[in-house]
């Protein structure tokens, strides 16, 4: 007969409180809706452009500045400069989005890979890696990111380049602590033991294992970094004025708050939807993916 | 009788979580007298825990107490809360198995005990520790000057679990619930919590449940032994006289289960096939029939009622064991 | 009171602080003159001639190979002399104080507001979990999460400076002027930086306090001895989410200090954020480098004061095993 133990409070340790029951379709809704959001949102950006006609986010006509919104051919009004501003929201979109999604591939990619091999080797090599990591963390990121986005100037490259000084980091201490966690099951010991080459170590059993966890870090990710770097291009370091870039429109918007505060409420607007989009889905697939 | 402390009858607990309803305990009745030590003896999900946290309240907001459970002629069944809780500890108290988790990590072992002293009398600090101090001394854990300020990871398992006893019996109740109170700890010190444990029913008359899944424990220990199935009492006898006269097909599957110095090294333990029962669909007959070497077809189709088949033994079975048969 | 494994663990992280704090000044150095040679160019300005250009580097000794110039920065900025700003012809390090002050308060306050919000909403949401206020309050700090800080900052002036004109939208009242000046100059930044850190803290909290109580033998213990669900809550639960508190208000912080940057911009607040603004806009570069690293060095201080504490207080930690 199968006598299992059963500890004090397991039998009763389901979530008692969970208001509604967990089912299938929720969790899938719980993934769908900020999933289809955000496709929303990229297909304004990126897409839409391509097919609408849009008028140009640049060079307006003085003439036709701070329009209101549902003007003819202005869907959203025009700001100071004349420049459309649902125009600027869509091509400020595409930047910025541009900007979020190089860099967390680029902290994936080479943090990724760099915790993870960090915490294979072990040892001397691990030790200075983590020092060096533990520099880069000491930072507040918004702090280097200006640092370096001063010493570069201001661009669209030069942003992402800044951001992966935060980016790469943060992902290989996160793929370091996964790394080694994974470390102590079976499976690696045994390849390790058999003699199977790093390479293949890494993108066969740590890269499968550690990846969903990693992916879940990178769509959360993605909402801290454009909220970074519309700070930056708030504070005029980022995304350099006359492109459009969320933050550089709030800031431009900043100016004339009191009269015109819908400046400052559309690309504000859009950057919560995006980035809340981002921590949804984030925060699904995590709860997805361990199983909770 | 007179000397009753608790009187259990038809004790049903059902649990409604996510859309299913589990009946975890299905009808249980027993008896205990004051100073008397009960085994409750059955698998994980058995009901034996769930039937007992009923008695105290502890069950979380989805399940649903029907039936009557009295300490001292007191219903407990539907007592609302604030009542419940100066029953708790004053007059039944609990002990669980894993004592490394069931005491706070960042909490003194004299602050955890001289809460419990505090909870249902007006105490003063100084009278408190003092008590407190005397627990830990009739628990048998020495130097309780230096171990009333410490912490429970400087504590060994043993020692960790005399204190539980100790904060279970700071307001001197009348039943202390063992929980698979000495599942977790090696053999010895096993013995070590069990003779503390009848050594402290003799001296303070406190009733004791003895809940577990080793029926061996029971045998060496308790005066009388319950076993469950599926959410029932599917036997209940003096010990000596279930130890002599097995009845029930399941009972003498767990005693064959427990591995024996006379049998052969290596030789397989008898295994009862199959698995125990889905609680929230259970069959109309019995619902240990799926499993049983003797059942009848009468065993399917309805449930052996539970009754005193013979002086102080009861049981509930179509086609009980009789005298030295094996299964 | 304090036993030897505590003691060694607190020296043992200010040794680590040391390497850590070179290490950060390494890192800004690096990172300020990534491109060699562009101090003196932003300087002057893109209409210098090439030898105006290499007249002011041979003055600020900017010629100099980098790690000589750090050495030598090294060297003053052990003795307390952060350099000389470009801009104001003055000591960095006296300018410092007085901004720090500011900054600091601001901090100080957003820090209170958070915590002192955080905590009671998430026990009365972990005493009835899944009911009104935990739904809100989860709702909302879900939500927050979401909204970057200076966003939130605009919002709040456009509400309660712009619209209802309780508070000022830019300007610092110092304390010594006016006590409640100096409060309500403050409150929207303070704000502004806590409303973000709140919903991080809430969110952890009732979670871990809710997973205690559900979850935890010791907690089934505490309720067995019959005593009431407040103090179940706050004698066992909360205590020991007092750990994890520690953790994340330390991994928050840098986020905290690096908020100030962007607050103190749109506020108008003359605090260290503001310095380093306005270096960065003025090319003043000795300025930023200080800046930079006074962030990086409060930092990492924080982290070790937040390190040190749990250390200190969990007895675990504090007693070590037997």
């Amino acid at each position: 007969m199968a006598v299992t133990e059963v500890p004090a409070s397991s039998v009763l340790a389901v979530d008692e409180t969970a208001p509604a029951p967990a089912r299938k379709w929720l969790r899938s809704l719980a993934i769908g809706l900020p999933a289809g959001l955000l496709v929303l949102i990229f297909g304004a950006c990126f897409v839409l452009p391509l097919v609408a006609p849009i008028p140009k986010p640049t060079g307006g006509d003085v003439l036709s500045s701070s329009l209101p919104p549902f003007s003819p051919g202005h869907l959203l009004g025009t700001d100071p400069n004349g420049n459309d501003i649902f125009s600027r929201i869509l091509y400020g979109g595409r930047s910025s989005l541009i900007v979020a999604i190089s860099v967390n591939l680029l902290g994936l990619a080479l943090g990724g890979s760099l915790g993870a091999l960090s915490a294979h080797f072990g040892g001397a090599v691990d030790t200075i890696i983590m020092r060096v990591l533990d520099v880069f963390i000491a930072f507040p990121s918004l702090v280097l990111t200006l640092a370096v986005a001063q010493s570069l100037g201001p661009s669209q490259r030069n942003t992402i380049f800044a951001l992966a000084f935060f980016s790469i980091p943060a992902f290989a201490r996160i793929s370091r602590a996964a790394t080694l966690r994974l470390r102590e099951q079976p499976f690696m010991v045994a390849a390790k033991l058999s003699g199977t080459s790093t390479w293949r170590i890494l993108v066969r059993h740590i890269a499968p294992n550690i990846g969903p966890q990693l992916m879940t870090f990178a769509m959360l990710g993605m909402g801290i970094i454009m909220i970074i770097e519309g700070a930056l291009s708030f504070l005029g370091l980022g995304i350099p004025p006359p492109a459009p870039s969320w933050g550089n429109m709030i800031a431009q918007g900043q100016l004339s708050l009191s009269a015109t505060p819908l400046l400052v409420v559309w690309p504000s607007l859009a950057l919560f939807l995006t980035v809340i989009g981002f921590n949804q889905l984030g925060e699904a697939l995590r709860a997805r993916w361990s199983g909770r | 009788m007179s000397d009753t402390l608790l009187q259990v009858e038809d004790l049903r607990v059902r649990f409604d979580q996510r859309g299913r309803r589990v009946y975890a305990v299905n009808g249980l009745s027993y008896r205990l007298r004051a100073g008397q030590m009960l085994a409750i003896v059955g698998e994980s999900g058995s009901g034996k825990t769930v039937s007992s946290r009923a008695l105290m309240g502890l069950l979380p907001p989805s399940a649903t107490v029907t039936g009557s459970a009295r300490i001292d002629g007191v219903e407990l069944v539907g007592m609302p809360e604030p009542e419940m809780r100066r029953h708790r500890g004053a007059d039944i108290a609990m002990i669980f198995q894993d004592p490394t988790r069931s005491l706070n990590p960042t909490m003194r072992i004299g602050a955890q005990i001289t809460e419990a002293i505090r909870a249902h009398a007006r105490v003063e600090k100084d009278a408190a520790r003092a008590r407190a101090m005397e627990l830990l001394s009739l628990v048998r854990i020495s130097d309780p000057q230096r171990r009333f300020y410490e912490y429970p990871h400087q504590l060994s398992g043993g020692m960790r679990q005399r204190v539980m006893i100790a904060i279970a019996l700071a307001s001197d109740p009348k039943l202390l619930i063992a929980d698979e109170a000495t599942t977790a700890l090696d053999v010895t010190t096993q013995a070590q919590i069990m003779d503390l444990l009848g050594e402290l029913r003799s001296r303070l008359g406190t009733a004791i449940i003895l809940i577990s899944h080793d029926l061996g424990l029971a045998a060496s220990y308790a005066d009388d032994v319950i076993v469950m199935y599926a959410g029932r009492a599917v036997e209940y006898a003096p010990t000596r006289t279930l130890f002599a006269k097995m009845r029930m097909p399941y009972t003498r599957a767990l005693l064959d289960a427990i591995p024996r110095l006379e049998r052969q090294s290596h030789a397989r333990l008898p295994i009862t096939p199959g698995q125990p029962p889905d609680l929230t669909a259970l069959p109309p007959g019995c619902a240990f029939e799926p499993r049983c070497a003797r059942a009848t077809p009468q065993c399917r189709t309805s449930r052996p009622p539970f009754a005193q088949h013979e002086v102080g033994h009861w049981w509930a079975c179509w086609n009980p064991c009789k005298d030295g048969e094996p299964v | 009171m304090l036993g030897s494994p505590s003691l060694r663990l607190v020296g043992k992280r200010l040794l680590m602080a040391v390497p850590i704090v070179l290490g950060v000044s390494i890192l800004t150095f690096w990172v300020l003159n990534l491109i060699p040679g562009n101090a003196a160019q932003q300087l002057l300005g893109p209409e210098a001639s090439p030898d105006q250009i290499q007249q002011l580097e041979e003055e600020m000794g900017l010629n100099r190979p980098q790690v000589v110039r750090y050495l030598d920065w090294l060297g003053g900025a052990v003795h307390g002399d952060l350099g000389t700003s470009l801009v104001s012809r003055q000591p960095v390090t006296d300018e410092l104080g007085p901004r720090l002050a500011v900054s600091g308060e601001v901090v100080g306050l957003a820090f209170l507001i958070s915590l002192g919000l955080a905590i009671p909403v998430s026990l009365l949401a972990a005493r009835w979990p899944n009911r009104m206020l935990d739904r809100i309050s989860m709702v909302v700090s879900t939500t927050g999460l979401s909204v970057a800080n200076y966003v939130f900052a605009l919002l709040l002036v456009l509400l309660f400076a712009v619209q209802l004109a309780w508070f000022p939208a830019i300007g610092y009242t110092p304390l010594s002027e006016s006590v409640t000046g100096n409060l309500r100059s403050l409150a929207l930044p303070a704000i502004a930086i806590a409303f973000p850190l709140f919903c991080f803290y809430t969110r952890f909290l009732r979670s871990d306090l809710v997973d205690q109580m559900q979850g935890e033998d010791y907690i089934m213990t505490a309720r067995a001895k019959g005593i009431g669900p407040w103090q179940v809550l706050l004698r066992h639960a909360f205590r020991n989410s007092a750990f994890g508190l520690i953790t994340i208000v330390g991994l928050n912080l840098s986020t905290l200090i690096g908020a100030t940057v962007i607050i103190e911009q749109i506020f108008a607040l003359p605090g260290i954020g503001q310095m380093l603004l306005q270096a960065i806009n003025t090319r003043d570069f000795i300025v930023v480098q200080a800046c930079v690293i006074v962030f990086a060095i409060i930092t990492v201080l924080a982290n070790l004061l937040a390190d040190l504490l749990y250390a200190v207080l969990d007895p675990r930690i504090r007693y070590g095993s037997n």
